[in-house]
């Protein structure tokens, strides 16, 4: 490791009532992988903002000093051309244009009349691209590859302007385990070459596959200086975030099967645009009260596809048959799902969860809308009384019931999701992904609740691309690869190797 | 203060309109002259109640116009045909307006085509059908009773008593909404409620003055009284109402809670499909006629009522009464440029000054607070 990059002292940011981070104090070295922690809302991102110059100079207080010298960014191509470069969590590439294009954007080499120099641009591209071992041809069209891919070309584009800092903001989330293998690679060797990196994870073990050094935010101050990954454990680390000691990350509790509650047979469904390609391939399990099922698999293992097909997502084009309670079900939208007892917690909370700009009241109620309202009129004070009894169930922290859901953090808007499907009451709670992207206080509640309703007789289904969440939570588990069931597995037969090698479609001896 | 005024600048806009207007024309503020405007609100309010749930939805109904003049048409020849005036009207409500509207929204919500293409050949298909039903000639009224509907008054002293009873009622919903917000843990908005009894008494004066003292209430202005309560109650409290907030909000979202789109947007297009054709009724009424033309253009006062009232045309936010002021604004410059002798040519260049600048307010302030 070499001589310090970068310094940020003293940063202060205030936000109308608040004080989004207070003090912030770190260093960054030459060549060194810098993992940035802290629960959502510790002040990550904004931490970025700054340095990056989406907030300029006079709007926070404090220093930023690159080799020794004070810098102030105006905005952020002066950041850019200072060679400080941020990935996004949202890819931020345009679909339809060509790999080299996205990566020099409106740095295109142009000819005397001012048009592109096509063979050049793509030359350059192919240049950049070699430099992380991607073998992408920049002709063709960004949105055809896939979002590891994407990835890669949004760090390419970060390199063409000769990055020296590059930040990585949660970068995993959309991606499968080889993709992540290979961006790791593709870390460690800008690494190498002398590239400084900032890498912002909710994920352990890949901090601890990956850094060099550990700094924590929590509510907007550093905790300490930063600590070299070899001196510290996970739960230290996890207890500076959290401030608190966290014994079990999942609290797992013994309960008994009892008898079945949801049972799927045969369930298929075609790809709309693909009529030969199965989304999920015949696939039959059952459910029973009192446990958790856990469904694993790799990105596009047709999860989500199976979950959704059982709550009527794709009405009449799903195939198959789906018991509750030993009753058919004729589920041709969520609406009848619903009705039947079935609750689906969505993958995306942002597009498929939330009602964005409406208050939680509104959000909440939602799905169960037909148990606040007489035929016509709805009883706003009972509306009110539930949703509050719920948001201090599930401890969502708000200021109020009227705020708009955009305005809470990512783990209390998805209590607010979890929220109002627990509304309704079903005997089935099916959740996609429920713990993506929040923090690990909101984690462990989350898993508390899933237990608790377990114990009241709920069905739990849950997805999870984690799979020590897999495995800490499910009492059973199913794999799926390519729109197949490939395995059950009891908690005891499973463990991350048996859970890869059916995710990967690696059958084995069998 | 300063919220106030930006939570109601096309209020507070009106009412400058107003007195500019009292000061330029005397006879601006006249009973009859207040009649008169308002009666042409009526027409274009009763149509933008209905659009303002449409564009609630994300969505657009360029129809409307050619409803008016097809319930119009309809109505007349059935008359003349010596169908009944009730049994007249019922069948131009339903078998023009909820035709129309069902159609409107089914097609769009079932093959989730963009409102705006289906309204879009269906206002030419409705002109068409007018021009070919009345052989492109004016239609003549010839029963009394009918033309009584659009031009007539409610005698004053029942009007009174209407006017002392919602006065009442009104008064009483907003101290309701505000022990609402007692019993809840909502912030008791004090300004909201002296803004409240304000308006309600201002309110009564104001049509106590235009309507006592000259003929009593118009009854077309009646029936626009009754869809607004109507709609602003069905868009806060009822589930309907609550439903639409969803859907505009999140189409995927509501769908994916249960609610069924098809459903609710086809009864929204029903609606306003139903509520055009109310208009074109009363129209053909005040004008003794119908002409195959009526209603031309009436999408556009329509739309732009609801935007300068406020309503997004992202779907997912607005009021009825964002849109009812947006219509008396549209109708107070129509009328005061009028009485200013002002050509209509130039008329329709503010109109369309006014509506991108109510629209840019809005965008600005939502950046502001964003």
């Amino acid at each position: 490791m070499g001589k310090e990059i970068l310094e940020m002292k003293n940063i202060i940011k205030d936000f109308p009532g608040v004080r989004a981070l207070d003090n912030v104090n770190f260093t960054l070295e030459k060549g060194e992988i810098l993992a940035l922690v802290g629960e959502n809302g510790a002040g990550k991102s904004t931490l970025m903002k700054v340095l990056s110059g989406v907030w300029p100079y006079p709007t926070y207080e404090g220093d930023i000093y690159l080799d020794d010298e004070l810098v102030r960014f105006e905005n952020t191509r002066e950041a850019e051309e200072a060679g400080i470069g941020i990935i996004h969590q949202e890819l931020n590439l345009l679909p339809d244009l060509s790999v080299a294009e996205n990566i020099f954007l409106d740095r295109h080499p142009l000819n005397k009349f001012g048009g592109i120099k096509w063979e050049e641009l793509y030359h350059n591209a192919e240049k950049v691209l070699s430099r992380l071992n991607m073998n992408i041809d920049p002709r063709i069209d960004l949105g055809d590859l896939t979002v590891g891919k994407q990835q890669m070309v949004e760090i390419a584009k970060a390199l063409s302007l000769d990055t020296r800092i590059l930040v990585f903001d949660e970068p995993t989330s959309a991606l499968t385990e080889s993709e992540i293998k290979e961006l790791f690679i593709v870390i460690n060797e800008l690494r190498s070459s002398g590239v400084s990196i900032i890498y912002i994870s909710h994920k352990m073990e890949e901090i601890e596959e990956l850094a060099d050094s550990v700094a924590v935010l929590r509510d907007g101050s550093t905790i300490g200086d930063k600590i070299n990954i070899s001196e510290v454990t996970l739960d230290e680390i996890i207890n500076r975030m959290v401030g608190r000691n966290i014994d079990d990350l999942f609290p797992t509790v013994d309960f008994e099967r009892q008898e079945k509650i949801l049972e799927v047979k045969n369930v298929s469904v075609t790809d709309p645009f693909n009529p030969d390609k199965k989304l999920v391939d015949d696939v039959s399990f059952a459910a029973y009260k009192g446990e958790i099922l856990g469904i694993s698999g790799l990105m596009g293992a047709g999860r989500t596809e199976l979950v959704n097909a059982i709550f009527g997502v794709y009405g009449k084009k799903r195939e198959g048959k789906i018991f509750l309670k030993g009753k058919k079900l004729d589920i041709k939208s969520p609406a009848d799902a619903i009705d039947s007892g079935i609750a689906l917690v969505t993958e995306d909370r942002k597009e498929q969860g939330l009602l964005l700009d409406k208050d939680l009241v509104m959000n909440m109620t939602l799905p169960s809308i037909k148990n606040f309202s007489s035929k016509f009129v709805m009883d706003t004070h009972k509306e009110r009384t539930v949703t509050n009894n719920f948001v201090y169930k599930l401890n969502i922290k708000t200021p109020s019931l009227d705020v708009f859901v955009e305005k809470l953090s990512g783990g209390n808007q998805q209590k607010v999701v979890i929220g109002k499907w627990l509304i309704t009451d079903s005997d089935v709670l099916i959740l996609d992904e429920p713990t993506r992207g929040i923090d690990v206080g909101a984690k462990t509640e989350i898993y508390k609740l899933m237990n608790e309703l377990v114990e009241r007789g709920v069905a739990v289904i849950m997805i999870s691309s984690e799979l020590p969440e897999i495995m800490g939570m499910s009492d059973r588990i199913i794999v799926m690869s390519e729109g197949k069931k490939t395995a059950e597995l009891e908690k005891s037969e499973a463990d991350q190797e048996t859970i890869m090698k059916y995710a990967t479609g690696n059958k084995g001896a069998e | 203060m300063k919220k106030f005024i930006k939570n109601n600048g096309t209020f507070i806009a009106l009412i400058f309109l107003i007195i500019i207007l009292s000061f330029l024309s005397p006879t601006f503020l006249s009973a009859r002259n207040l009649t008169n405007l308002v009666r042409q609100v009526t027409i274009n309010g009763i149509i933008a109640v209905g659009m303002t749930l449409v564009i609630l939805l994300a969505g657009i109904d360029l129809s409307v116009g050619s409803t008016v003049g097809l319930s119009a048409v309809v109505v007349t020849l059935l008359m003349q045909a010596g169908v009944g005036m009730w049994l007249a009207i019922f069948i131009t409500l339903i078998g023009v307006g909820g035709v129309i509207g069902f159609f409107n929204g089914f097609m769009s919500a079932k093959f989730d085509i963009h409102p705006f293409i289906i309204t879009l050949g269906v206002m030419t298909i409705a002109r068409g059908l007018s021009l070919v039903l009345s052989q492109g000639v004016s239609i003549p009224v010839t029963n009394r009773t009918f033309a009584e509907i659009g031009s007539g008054y409610i005698p004053k002293i029942p009007s009174l008593i209407i006017l002392v009873i919602a006065l009442i009622l009104s008064l009483i919903a907003v101290f309701k909404t505000s022990m609402e917000i007692k019993n809840g843990d909502k912030v008791r908005n004090k300004a909201k409620l002296t803004f409240g009894i304000i308006l309600s008494i201002v309110g009564f004066i104001v049509a106590f003055y235009t309507f006592i003292s000259y003929q009593g209430i118009p009854i077309p202005v009646s029936i626009f009284i009754l869809v607004v309560i109507a709609g602003v109650y069905t868009l806060s409290r009822t589930r309907f109402g609550r439903k639409l907030y969803a859907i505009g909000g999140n189409e995927k979202v509501a769908w994916l809670s249960g609610i069924n789109i098809l459903r609710s947007k086809t009864m929204v297009f029903v609606i306003t499909g139903v509520l055009s054709a109310v208009s074109g009724i009363l129209l053909a009424s005040r004008l003794n006629g119908a002409s195959p033309n009526l209603g031309n253009g009436f999408e556009l006062d329509a739309i732009a009522s609801v935007i300068i009232g406020g309503t997004s045309f992202m779907g997912g936010v607005g009021t009825i009464t964002g849109t009812v002021i947006g219509a008396i604004i549209i109708g107070v410059i129509n009328n005061g440029m009028s009485l200013l002798g002002i050509s209509s040519f130039y008329q329709m260049i503010v109109k369309g000054v006014i509506i991108i600048l109510a629209v840019m307010i809005d965008v600005l302030n939502r950046r502001k607070t964003a």
